[in-house]
């Protein structure tokens, strides 16, 4: 039986004018145990509603989310969410913001320390602790956002184009450092992307979405042996997935016309 | 100004503690040129008083128990009032920010009572609440109550939307919400409204007394206006401006304290 399970999962919402806007069609998805999926679509095709939908911080208007056999009804610490922005409180040290799903989840103040050190050294930021956000580049703070959402021991980790704020080469390192991590728990994993590399460098399987209202109009089974490296990226058979990808990508991003909008299209945030 | 002159300036004003010395110089040239014109009587003395006869002037009053006596009612109106006003202000504020009903029925009252001249209702407070301590802390808590109350709607309203979704992200309840986002969120605004509302109050306990009273500050400084005793005035006025710098600076230190986040240089 498959541990994450999506069925016809569907979100309308009334626009200003009175019209509904379908912002997600009916998707289907099995997902099984330890299994790293990547999400691709056109900007503003709903990709990260899904994930929103999946967290239940978004109501579906149809469909159903059932992880681990349980229908999912609300937000929970068995799914957790590692965002674009890191989401983390300015107020709060390293240390501190690593606890938050911990003291959420009622753990003991003492238990809660010892765990969020622990992920803190995994994410290789043992030396920053007890510094604020403020004090941190982009690349550490998503190491703290992805340190939180891991200490909480979730079920699934649902990572919302979580290396977008950062530059390229800090992009490629974080992608590898979160392999070596999933390697070592093998968390299920899905991340949602809009960078063709970054999907198919991660990904035992590939989902394509369709440009809006999104649905997944193909799944991409990515065979490249693991543990993978950065060296990967420039094999015949990774050219070959990319060339796949972007085929497939190219002709929706067409149809969104989202080539003409900005990266963050209003419609992807709702 | 030639360049050597310019220089200096410059120098003095790159040194660590220039803020203290030039100050200090500023305030030092203010005492000395009060005393020759209070002293050498060039201006009535009567009038401006000098630093050396308000020195004496404290002295005298600190050794016949006047300023105790009378500080600690000013102090006692002054926590009565303001104590409640931070608990009520609070609550309040982060009513009117999560309640859209409360908002509007009681907002426009706040507005109103933030610009109304509190003081005029000395006369009717005093009728109701007697001459006391009592009628005081009211004004006092109506003063101050009104910006804490305002600052906390405003630092609620511009908590960021990311730092909630963190935590509805991980299940928290709404009290969790508000305790560990929408609060410590807030804070730096909160305290910023505690400062005004320190200013407000004081000024409200010591106008109050100065209306109607037996014992407080404001009654003395009345006193001493009746009798046009200059140096006990300014005495008592630079006590209570010492009284808020204290209170203002007290305020802060909580501020770096607990928002050390916000304390950036």
């Amino acid at each position: 039986m498959s541990q994450l399970v999506v069925e016809g999962l569907r979100l309308e919402y009334p626009t200003r004018d009175g019209a509904p806007f379908l912002a997600l069609r009916d998707v289907d998805l099995n997902i099984e145990n330890g299994e790293f999926i990547t999400i691709v679509g056109p900007s503003g095709c709903g990709k990260s509603t899904m994930l929103m939908l999946i967290a239940a911080l978004l109501k579906p208007t149809r469909g159903a989310v059932r992880l681990n056999g349980r229908q999912v009804e609300a937000p929970g610490p068995d799914r957790a969410l590692v965002f674009q922005d890191f989401a983390l409180l300015p107020w709060r040290t390293v240390l501190k913001n690593v606890e938050l799903g911990l003291e959420l989840k009622g753990v003991a103040a003492s238990q809660r320390t010892e765990i969020a050190r622990r992920y803190i050294a995994m994410v290789g930021l043992r030396a920053f602790e007890n510094s604020f956000p403020h004090q941190l580049s982009g690349g550490m703070r998503q190491r703290v956002g992805i340190a939180r959402a891991l200490s909480v021991d979730p079920d699934v980790l649902l990572m919302d184009e979580p290396f977008g704020a950062l530059d390229a080469q800090i992009r490629q390192v974080m992608g590898s450092e979160l392999l070596r991590i999933w390697e070592r728990d093998r968390k299920t994993i899905l991340f949602v992307t809009h960078d063709i590399d970054e999907a198919i460098y991660l990904a035992d399987r590939i989902m394509v979405m369709s440009a809006s209202p999104g649905r997944i109009i193909e799944e991409i089974k990515v065979d490249l042996p693991r543990p993978r490296d950065l060296a990967i990226r420039s094999s015949n058979e990774f050219n070959n997935y990319r060339q796949r990808l972007w085929t497939l990508l190219e002709e929706q991003v067409r149809q969104s016309g989202s080539w003409a909008q900005p990266d963050d299209a209003p419609l992807e945030r709702a | 100004m030639d360049a050597s002159d310019a220089t200096l300036l410059e120098r003095l004003l790159e040194h660590r503690n220039a803020r203290w010395i030039v100050g200090g110089a500023s305030v030092a040239t203010l005492l000395i040129v009060w005393q020759i014109a209070g002293a050498t009587e060039t201006i009535r003395s009567d009038l401006i008083s000098y630093p050396t006869e308000i020195a004496a002037s404290a002295l005298a009053m600190i050794e016949s128990g006047e300023l105790a006596t009378h500080s600690v009612v000013s102090l006692k109106e002054f926590a009565q009032g303001f104590a409640p006003a931070i608990a009520i202000g609070i609550l309040l504020g982060l009513g009117f920010a999560l309640s859209k009903p409360l908002r509007y029925l009681i907002e426009p009252l706040f507005v109103a009572m933030y610009t109304a001249p509190l003081i005029a209702f000395v006369p009717l407070l005093v009728v109701w609440f007697g001459v006391g301590t009592q009628s005081k802390a009211i004004v006092t808590f109506l003063a101050a109550v009104v910006p804490i109350t305002i600052n906390t709607t405003t630092g609620v309203r511009e908590v960021q939307e990311p730092w909630i979704r963190a935590l509805r992200a991980f299940g928290a309840s709404r009290w969790q919400i508000i305790g560990k986002a929408i609060l410590p969120g807030a804070f730096p605004v909160i305290m910023a409204g505690l400062r005004l509302g320190v200013g407000r109050a004081i000024v409200g306990v010591i106008a109050a007394e100065m209306y109607v009273s037996v014992y407080g500050v404001g009654r003395l400084i009345q006193t001493y206006s009746t009798s046009g005793r200059a140096a006990e005035i300014f005495v008592l006025v630079g006590l209570v401006s010492s009284f808020g710098f204290v209170c203002i600076g007290l305020l802060r230190s909580i501020e770096t304290w607990l928002a050390p986040w916000k304390a950036r240089a």
